[in-house]
């Protein structure tokens, strides 16, 4: 079975993982630009951060096998840092039109501060006149109310439901979602949050329509093989495969394909994995020997 | 005087049997004319209106937010993938685009920068160089493989010395492979850093242009103290490898030329020869001497720095 993870951040992720994954099955992932922990004080620093998720990531992940995508987006947390906030925008333009850019995000809510709102919403706007996919952060703390004012927000602005994709949902959140016809992304959180026992029970619930499965793996403690393993204790409790398939992999293709750069022929037809056109001297390989192999991948 | 002519003829076979770009002058004439001609003849209608009416914009008010968005959205107005004729432009510039694989997109992009750059170089220069350091991978593989075509091409070298650090194979492979911007404008250092790493990538040599023009002692010296660490991990080297060191032979590769003649490699053999062969000093002429199978097959053109490689 094939798997799309479409939130996780692979910058603070090892090369062991991307093995692991592409071993598990993901043939595709999409990486948010998020907060890196250590907040950023320099308009440079978000600059050379968006680069990395158009240029050096995609090829890191691509010599594990895996095809890359992110989204672009000035995220909650660092929105409150108002001057710079303003050159972040700025920003923006120049790489939502990047290859491999599928949607603006991650945005939205941390503290529901009035900055985060003025920044959220100038967000939404670039989306609305750029035609994008938007990818929905909300809120830990004050989360339902959080969620709702998200979404509303988006409706204020014009946004059609089905392009928002409202991510970390949780068993309180997700019925106010579908309801209000935006795609319902969850978090499959090791201990904390949703965990994929949880998330079984969601889908049995609430089927597979307009529902997302990711892992959100970062540099915290987080699982970036939750999407396989949640779906295989899907099978195992009996849920259907189309369901499986649905949560884990098609309802992302189809949220986040809406542009164009993120198509099934991106993985069904890529060339393999070809570890030879690294720089040996100083790459992702340290004195291994290169990997070669062609792709054969069966849905 | 058999002799002299002999190796001036041999020399201008060896000149000939280059690949025809090596020949290729340094700079492309009329750039923009022969790129709106592409335009001119492969471009639908309404995006052709549009980009001459966004160009014009952008050159009358010298608007930077125009051309980052024209910029931008000619992705969305060309498809990568669509065929296009190039037999209206001068033969040199549609080989060159046709070995680097160049695309429609590509070359609309190419245009609209050149077209920008006419017009008020002053102003556009630095808003093309922020074009370019925002570019993604393969946006970056683009400029790499045509800002020869950009008016005073040098101010962009520092983003060719940039693809000279990288370690995304894609970008280091469009500065290094059939493109005549590193042997135009690269100083000894950056060339030489250019050949050690596409050696060190296990790239194709072969595909640098301009190798003899750009040969130089530093190199010479380099690929011979590489060529003895290789030999000493018991690894192989590739015999293109060798070709910088032709004029350049001294004592030290003398006993590298000698261990190539005697090598069990038949592909060593052949480096060595060629480096003897076409090199002026005496010692590498009397070395190769004692071996005039591989003269023979020299002069028969048995092999040369092109088939160097074959079985």
């Amino acid at each position: 079975m094939m798997f799309i993870d479409p939130h996780v951040h692979m910058t603070s992720r090892t090369t062991d993982d991307y093995e692991a994954m592409a071993k598990a099955g993901i043939v595709a992932l999409i990486e948010p630009s998020f907060w890196l922990g250590q907040p950023r004080t320099k308009v440079g620093s978000f600059q050379d951060y968006y680069s990395s998720l158009v240029g050096w990531e995609p090829f890191r992940a691509s010599q594990f096998g895996i095809q890359h995508y992110c989204t672009i987006g000035l995220n909650s947390k660092e929105a409150n840092n108002e001057a710079l906030a303003e050159q972040v925008i700025e920003l923006l333009p120049l790489y939502v039109h990047k290859e491999n850019v599928v949607a603006i995000g991650e945005i939205g809510y941390d503290d529901q501060t009035a900055a985060e709102d003025k920044y959220f919403r100038i967000q939404l706007e670039l989306a609305k006149e750029l035609d994008m996919v938007v990818q929905v952060h909300t809120p830990h703390r004050d989360k339902k109310a959080g969620t709702i004012r998200s979404m509303e927000v988006c409706l204020e602005h014009g946004l059609d439901p089905k392009r928002v994709i409202i991510d970390h949902n949780n068993e309180e959140t997700v019925e106010e979602v579908l309801n209000r016809g935006f795609i319902a992304a969850f978090t499959i959180y090791p201990n904390t949050k949703m965990g994929n026992e949880r998330m079984v029970e969601v889908v049995k619930k609430y089927g597979s329509t307009d529902i997302i499965v990711d892992s959100s793996a970062d540099w915290g403690v987080s699982d970036p093989l939750a999407v396989p393993k949640t779906a295989s204790l899907m099978l195992k409790n009996g849920i259907s495969r189309e369901h499986v398939i649905k949560t884990c992999y098609q309802n992302a293709l189809d949220a986040f394909g809406k542009n164009g750069k993120m198509k099934e022929s991106d993985w069904m037809n890529a060339k393999g994995i070809n570890q030879t056109e690294l720089y040996n001297n100083n790459s992702v390989l340290r004195g291994q020997d290169p990997k070669i192999e062609k792709t054969d991948k069966i849905h | 005087m058999e002799n002299t002519w002999r190796k001036e003829f041999l020399s201008y076979l060896h000149w000939m049997h280059l690949p025809n770009l090596t020949r290729i002058l340094m700079h492309f004439k009329d750039t923009e004319l022969q790129l709106s001609k592409i335009i001119e003849g492969n471009i639908n209608s309404n995006t052709k209106e549009w980009l001459a009416d966004k160009i014009t914009t952008i050159t009358n008010v010298k608007s930077t937010k125009d051309l980052y968005l024209t910029y931008s959205l000619l992705a969305s107005k060309i498809d990568v993938n669509d065929a296009f004729d190039t037999s209206m432009i001068t033969a040199e510039l549609k080989k060159y685009i046709q070995i680097q694989n160049g695309n429609l997109l590509q070359i609309a992009r190419m245009y609209l920068l050149i077209k920008v750059l006419e017009a008020d170089e002053e102003f556009f220069s630095e808003k093309v160089a922020n074009i370019i350091e925002v570019a993604d991978t393969s946006e970056l593989v683009t400029f790499l493989k045509f800002l020869i075509l950009l008016p005073n091409a040098e101010k962009y070298k520092m983003v060719a010395v940039d693809a000279l650090r990288t370690n995304i194979s894609p970008v280091f492979n469009a500065l290094a492979y059939n493109n005549p911007y590193p042997s135009s404008y690269f100083d000894d250092r950056q060339w030489n850093q250019m050949f050690l790493k596409t050696a060190f990538m296990q790239g194709n040599l072969s595909a640098i242009l301009n190798i003899d023009k750009r040969a130089n002692k530093d190199l010479a010296r380099i690929i011979s103290d590489y060529a003895h660490e290789r030999w000493a991990a018991g690894r192989d080297i590739d015999p293109d490898f060798w070709r910088p060191v032709i004029q350049f032979i001294g004592p030290e590769l003398i006993e590298d030329m000698k261990r190539l003649l005697n090598s069990k490699s038949k592909f060593e053999n052949r480096a060595g020869a060629l480096c003897c062969y076409f090199s002026n000093n005496p010692d590498a002429k009397k070395i190769l001497n004692g071996h005039q199978n591989l003269i023979q097959q020299i002069e028969n053109a048995a092999f040369s720095w092109e088939t160097i490689k074959e079985e």
